[in-house]
């Protein structure tokens, strides 16, 4: 799709994908980019990431969507086809005055994407819908 | 998406003859106020989309169109026809079901999704929360069928959305909402360039560093819809790039 990342963020991603499977690490520069970019949002998306809170869910027609068990303990589904984030933080800080590019849920989703630490659940395609719609009603 | 519509209008609603297979382009919203012919350009970039060797088409609306759009005139193939798949979701909540599972819909996947009307799903559950989930979510189905599509395939993504001569603050909060999501659009604008004329100018603006290009749509009495570029500002309107759509290549 064409919804992208501003520029610079896709391009440290790709970097860093690079570099972690050079090293199977971030390199510390990597690190102070991220901090820098995105600031403490940057060590909570790292610490989801240490924790292994997101979750790829599959089915088996092809479509995916994340799930991150966010620090409070409510999980979060993330759209990473569009940046959408179903976290208040990203409704606010991103959607409403555009003062972030990210929530920590997903920046977490595309660090686990470069350090290929997400975790897998395949599941059918109808429990997918339920996936999906769920987030809705939870919303209503 | 807002190459094929470029594609609609620079070739002055001829049909496509598919030399090559169009890349998609960048999802586009369609904005414009009552009876500005936004349902006339989707249906003609269905059509578009749904030439030899592509499609289908998925043209989503909230009720049956009563007619046949204005521009679909006498270059109606019912081949083309045939392609384009109209579902008819009566309420928000049935568009949230149609597209939380559309990876549950059998046969091919569509290479163009159409939505026309979203103010009228907006206006039902105006919460931006859900405004921004439902976009997502046109955004994650089209991101599914070009997929399913295969590699250098994509399924556009064409939005139209009226808007008001005053809008409010509700609406200025969706616009900036979709505007976010959808880096390509198009405004459509009942305008006449000269007396006696009647039709609209539709500005398409297609997102990063494409330039700006303006046309001119006018619809014969006979239905057929006519295209031309915009005249150019500087005076003498015969100096714009073409007179008529018809002699585009």
């Amino acid at each position: 799709m064409a919804v992208v990342l501003p520029a610079v963020v896709e391009e440290l991603l790709s970097e860093m994908a690079a570099a972690v499977q050079e090293s199977a690490r971030i390199p510390d520069e990597y690190l102070l980019s991220l901090k820098f970019l995105f600031g403490s949002s940057a060590t909570q998306a790292l610490d989801l990431v240490d924790r292994q809170s997101i979750t790829l869910i599959s089915s088996p027609s092809g479509r995916r969507v994340y799930q991150v068990l966010g620090s409070s303990g409510k999980t979060y589904t993330c759209l990473a086809s569009c940046h959408y984030c179903s976290c208040p933080a990203f409704a606010f800080s991103v959607l409403r005055k555009s003062d972030s590019i990210l929530c920590k849920h997903l920046l977490a989703v595309y660090l686990s994407q470069v350090m290929r630490t997400c975790q897998q659940l395949s599941v059918s395609d109808k429990q997918l819908t339920d996936i999906l719609l769920m987030e809705k009603k939870q919303e209503a | 998406m807002a190459e094929t519509l470029r594609r609609v209008l620079t070739r002055g609603g001829a049909v496509w003859s598919g030399e090559n297979t169009p890349a998609a382009g960048p999802p586009l919203l369609l904005l414009g106020t009552p009876g500005s012919g936004k349902t006339a350009l989707l249906f003609a970039a269905a059509l578009e989309a749904a030439g030899e060797g592509q499609g289908p088409v998925l043209f989503l609306t909230r009720s049956p169109l009563q007619s046949m759009p204005r521009g679909a005139g006498t270059t109606l193939d019912p081949m083309r026809l045939q392609k384009i798949r109209f579902q008819y979701p009566p309420s928000t909540q049935e568009l949230f079901r149609l597209l939380c599972s559309a990876h549950e819909a059998p046969g091919p996947a569509p290479s163009l999704l159409l939505l026309d009307g979203l103010e009228e799903y907006l206006a039902e559950d105006p919460e931006p929360q859900e405004a921004a989930y439902l976009i997502a979510l046109l955004l994650d189905t089209a991101a599914h069928f070009s997929h399913r599509l295969g590699p250098g395939r994509d399924c556009g993504l064409m939005v139209a959305l009226q808007t008001q001569e005053e809008a409010d603050s509700g609406d200025v909060l969706h616009l900036a909402l979709l505007q976010r999501y959808f880096p390509a659009q198009c405004w459509l604008q009942p305008d006449a360039p000269g007396p006696g004329e009647h039709g609209l100018r539709a500005c398409l603006e297609p997102g990063g560093l494409g330039p700006r290009t303006e046309w001119w749509v006018t619809f014969r009495s006979d239905g057929e819809m006519m295209i031309a570029p915009w005249p150019t500002q500087a005076g003498d309107p015969s100096s714009g790039k073409g007179s008529s759509s018809g002699g585009q290549p």
